[in-house]
């Protein structure tokens, strides 16, 4: 007897990564089958060996999961607290950022280890959140079991402050240019315009690093201590570099 | 059998192989033929070059294209045992969530002798595992051997098979959270 979850809130924070890294491109039956083989906790060979019409049957008990978890989130889960996004340092919002930019599905347990801090009362009585000196790719794994539904809303509410924090700092923000220039757009360049746009380039790959570089003045020892100074204090005084020209 | 240009070639199921089925349907399915070349190559396939058709009127060919898709409709047995080469394969009108599985990377992939594919995946030898069954290299060399069968063999299995997947595409367009980037 195949048991499946009725709801996201059943379905943990692993169950839904590896649900979203199953490969659409082989095909329905076999996204399907991969999909109930995770969903239900089945090895994938107890779900190979039903009859096709058995596997329907399960397909439409799940149809639930055809919609997107719930966007909330929990400001607490595992006794840590959510740090806010208005005081993420510098090397947070790096690490957060690069999560975001290659998929922050698969990456939302890495996610979460950043956001989802230990705190303390300090001697002043002031609750302060442990330093960001874990490795967020062991600290993920402790988030495993957590319903996706604690987390899943973390996602939108990082976006949006991205989203925001890129807007405010647009001045200091290159365009698009993530992606190669094709052969075909090359055909259709003069040199001169090819070598900008390759350097342009170059500088979008290496961006946090020349940020830091240059914060840093190329003293490099100095890294670290720039890396947990608030995000937006560093961008005030990025921006302020750039409008004084200094 | 038809007679065309002095030539008896096969137009009914029973006289063409797996392998003859499988090349015809592969030449009717390619969308880069206009339908006179599609037929030109069937003939060439089956023995009549297309030089000699080179001197007929349109209207003859066309006639001639008639005659050889005249073959009458009729319901296939559903063979469950097949003998090849003193092995016994047995298949039913049943599929298996792996054996559907296989089936559609067949479909996906494209391959020529996807026909043979496909009936290799559900006539099954008693005397293998499972494991068996489902390597890749066993499935290829007993379709090479299925290929050399009669043509209407596949239909009932052919028919049962895209019932089957299309019946569950119509019911469940399954859509689910995709991953994203940002």
């Amino acid at each position: 007897m195949i048991k499946l979850p009725k709801q996201w809130s059943q379905v943990t924070l692993e169950q839904f990564i590896e649900f979203s890294q199953i490969d659409r491109e082989q095909g329905a039956y076999h996204y399907n089958s991969e999909a109930l083989s995770i969903l239900s906790d089945e090895p994938i060979d107890v779900i190979e060996d039903l009859d096709v019409d058995e596997l329907a049957e399960l397909v439409n008990e799940s149809r639930w999961c055809t919609s997107e978890p719930s966007k909330r989130y929990k400001h607490e889960v595992l006794g840590l607290t959510l740090k806010p996004f208005s005081k993420l340092t510098l090397y947070e919002y790096i690490d957060l950022d690069y999560f975001f930019s290659n998929n922050y599905i698969t990456n939302l347990d890495k996610v979460c280890a950043i956001l989802y801090r230990q705190t303390k009362v300090n001697e002043w009585g002031d609750e302060i959140m442990e330093p960001y000196d874990f490795d967020c790719n062991i600290r993920a794994e402790k988030f495993h079991d957590l319903p996706i539904t604690d987390v899943y809303g973390i996602i939108h509410e990082f976006l949006k402050f991205r989203d925001n924090f890129l807007k405010t700092y647009e001045n200091l923000f290159t365009g698009d240019l993530d992606t190669p220039l094709t052969d075909e757009e090359k055909a259709n360049m003069d040199p001169e315009e090819i070598k900008e746009i390759e350097k342009e380039q170059t500088q979008v790959k290496w961006s946090w690093e020349q940020t830091i570089y240059g914060l840093t003045n190329g003293d490099i020892t100095k890294s670290d201590k720039i890396g947990v100074l608030p995000l937006v204090y560093v961008f005030n005084i990025l921006s302020m570099k750039k409008e004084l020209d200094i | 059998m038809i007679t065309i240009l002095n030539r008896e070639i096969p137009n009914q199921l029973e006289e063409l192989t797996i392998e003859q089925f499988e090349v015809i349907t592969e030449i009717n399915n390619n969308q880069e033929l206009d339908p006179i070349d599609k037929h030109l190559q069937v003939f060439a396939y089956l023995g009549i070059p297309e030089s000699e058709f080179w001197d007929y009127d349109v209207a003859d060919f066309v006639g001639m294209v008639k005659e050889f898709n005249s073959a009458e409709r009729k319901e296939y047995p559903v063979v469950e045992e097949l003998e090849i080469e003193g092995y016994i394969y047995k298949a039913q009108m049943k599929l298996t969530v792996r054996d559907t599985k296989m089936i559609e990377k067949v479909a996906l992939r494209k391959e020529k002798g996807y026909i043979s594919e496909m009936l290799a995946i559900m006539f099954k030898r008693e005397d293998l595992t499972p494991t068996e069954h489902y390597t890749d290299a066993h499935i290829k060399q007993k379709a090479k051997l299925i290929r050399k069968l009669n043509a209407a063999i596949s239909i009932p299995y052919m028919m049962f098979i895209a019932q089957k997947i299309g019946q569950q595409a119509n019911d469940q367009a399954t859509e689910a959270v995709e991953p994203s980037n940002a």
